[in-house]
């Protein structure tokens, strides 16, 4: 029920990348930026597009249909979370013995794994300390370490795939004056969830936030089947569409804070080479978190994109002209 | 500088406001609410229900252990427990399987590790809760029971399942006389696939006649005993049933038992999914802890 609508905006996505990639050539020649869905609308959306830059900051508002160069990140991204969610599927429909679980605890050929916030609620709640959880939250905080945090976000949070083609629609949607404007919230809210949640299980002795967990309830939907309590993820998702972009990942998600916290002092970042930048803020457009490329691009704080809001997707190396970006691990250098 | 109160500004605000609101008072007020009226029955080992709601992190791994797949993940409808185990024993039972695979499957030690045996799953009690339809009481046969139940044109597959209650039950000389009759070799568990499909009115209307006159049908119904997968720990005990049944059919001069559940039963459900009556006579009480008999008189006293 919840993938059917998701689904053709993917399909959606799809037929727009292609016609992304079809103006490629057009695109390099003019050195504009098109805001194309089909090759015969492309004179009608170039003057959308002019209209757009007009007025500013407006521009930012459909930045996915702008050209992206490459998809190679995103593509190797998709597969990679979507193979991941169907190992857990296959664990269960074919009994495919390699990733166990669903998201909130599984088995990785038979290690345990745990989500730390989860597990972190339940120890606040239960007061009960299990060995076998302790040492499946520590693998995951030490996987998370090694890959960077919020990587978990985009690479294999199912709910975060779905937000994205909803993004998209969201983005479409904006382009076509449908609705009118995307909504902020204050970026710190996830911190305050956090914490309130935190002191909720403790307090409750048991795990509200759990309850609630779009995350925990796609991910046992997709394995599990889904039950009612899947319209309150169809829910959150109409509201990101309709209202405010990404809501819940931005600003909500306590699960993302647990792995922003890991994500700071995770070596594996994405590296800003100031020479090779241009300095055309197109990494910026594809960024699907607008706060987390400001502080290194912007600013020039770091060499490396620090936020904890970083989720490793790899869409700004995709825009990325000028090779200025890339992949790299933080302190490598120096070690050797 | 002060900062005008535009109206976009108020509503971010107030918006801001009502969610922190709502996740707050979702918290405090919510929990209390939605909070399951009727204890599930939670697999095996579970701890006591509030510190299980409080260790089970939902993963579902003890679902798919499940060998006999009767567990399932509680929904909205369950109240609070989203994503909990649990287990309705009349549409498939916990049959303790050996080595309780559900607790080593458990991640968190919601479902206790110190269990090793299904004899130590204390998941609740069965309790007698239909004593008026229950067929030992009334000193009936369960296979009679379930023949007179079953027509020949709607109820083939239950057939099936009566006769393999049955085979075991027969002596060798009634096996000989039905498998003669049916032509058939010899008359075997395996064989009853083919019994069902060359079933005809006919037959079948002589199956039923020659059953109810077997050397098996002289004790009544103990399917809850028979069944049982810890029945060598005696949960349920047979007495003779000292006053008359009012209620007692006239097809039997069987001797009337009363099913006594004891301090071993589990709570597991195979007896309340294996019950011949429907509704089924014996149900399990989920959490329930065992009572001596003397004990109970004197709390309705």
């Amino acid at each position: 029920m919840a993938a059917s609508s998701p689904e053709s905006e993917g399909a959606g996505m799809s037929e727009l990348l292609i016609s992304d990639n079809e103006t490629v050539e057009q695109d390099q020649v003019s050195g504009e930026n098109n805001v194309a869905s089909g090759t015969k609308k492309l004179k009608v959306s170039k003057k959308s597009a002019k209209a757009k830059k007009r007025k500013g900051p407006g521009l930012r508002d459909v930045s996915i249909l702008e050209n992206p160069h490459r998809n190679k990140w995103r593509l190797i991204r998709w597969s990679f979370l979507l193979s991941v969610n169907f190992l857990f599927f296959a664990s269960f429909y074919f009994d495919v013995q390699i990733l166990e679980g669903s998201l909130s605890g599984s088995r990785l050929l038979g290690f345990h794994l745990a989500d730390p916030f989860a597990a972190l609620q339940m120890m606040l709640a239960s007061q009960v300390f299990n060995i076998n959880l302790i040492i499946g939250t520590t693998t995951v905080i030490i996987i998370y370490l090694l890959l960077g945090g919020r990587f978990f976000c985009s690479w294999v949070c199912p709910y975060h795939i779905l937000a994205e083609w909803g993004e998209t629609l969201h983005k479409y949607l904006l382009h076509k004056r449908i609705i009118k404007r995307n909504h902020m919230f204050n970026d710190r809210f996830k911190y305050f969830f956090f914490a309130l949640f935190l002191l909720l299980s403790a307090f409750s002795g048991y795990t509200i936030f759990e309850v609630i967990n779009p995350v925990a309830i796609l991910s046992r939907s997709i394995v599990y089947g889904a039950g009612l309590i899947i319209l309150w993820v169809v829910a959150l998702l109409l509201f990101e569409i309709f209202y405010s972009r990404r809501a819940w990942c931005r600003y909500f998600c306590p699960v993302g804070v647990s792995y922003n916290l890991i994500g700071r002092i995770a070596p594996f970042k994405i590296h800003w080479n100031v020479k090779k930048c241009s300095n055309c803020k197109k990494c910026q457009r594809a960024c699907m978190v607008p706060w987390v490329l400001k502080e290194t691009v912007n600013m020039g704080a770091a060499d490396y994109v620090v936020s904890g809001d970083c989720t490793r997707c790899g869409l700004c190396l995709d825009a990325c002209e000028d090779g200025a970006l890339s992949y790299n691990i933080r302190y490598l250098d120096k070690l050797i | 500088m002060k900062k005008a109160i535009t109206r976009r500004f108020f509503f971010k605000k107030t918006s801001t406001a009502v969610i922190a609101g709502g996740a707050v008072v979702y918290g405090v007020a919510g929990v209390p609410l939605l909070k399951s009226k009727e204890l599930l029955l939670r697999p095996p080992g579970a701890l006591d229900e509030d510190t299980f709601l409080a260790s089970c992190i939902k993963c579902g791994q003890c679902l798919q252990v499940c060998p006999p797949q009767v567990i399932d993940l509680a929904g909205i409808s369950q109240g609070l427990g989203i994503g909990t185990p649990f287990i309705v024993p009349q549409q498939g039972a916990c049959i303790l399987c050996k080595g309780l695979p559900c607790v080593l499957a458990c991640p968190t030690g919601a479902l206790d590790h110190q269990i090793s045996e299904g004899k130590e799953a204390a998941m609740g009690l069965a309790v007698l809760s239909k004593p008026e339809t229950c067929l030992a009481r009334k000193g009936e046969n369960d296979i009679l029971y379930e023949l007179s139940r079953t027509t020949f044109e709607t109820r083939l597959q239950a057939l099936a399942e009566t006769l393999t209650k049955l085979v075991p039950r027969l002596t060798f000389d009634e096996k000989k006389t039905i498998s003669a009759e049916l032509g058939l070799g010899n008359l075997e568990l395996s064989g009853i696939p083919r019994i069902v499909a060359e079933m005809t009115p006919e037959l079948f209307a002589w199956l039923k006649k020659y059953v109810a006159e077997t050397e098996q049908t002289k004790t009544a119904c103990r399917i809850c005993l028979q069944t049982c997968p810890i029945s060598s720990e005696q949960p349920i005990v047979f007495q003779a049933e000292k006053e008359a049944n009012p209620e007692s059919s006239k097809l039997n001069s069987v001797e009337k038992m009363r099913p006594v559940v004891q301090r071993t039963c589990v709570g597991c459900g195979v007896c309340e999914e294996k019950c011949p009556t429907t509704p089924p006579s014996i149900t399990i009480v989920s959490r329930k802890k065992w009572q001596p008999q003397a004990l109970k008189v004197k709390v309705q006293a």
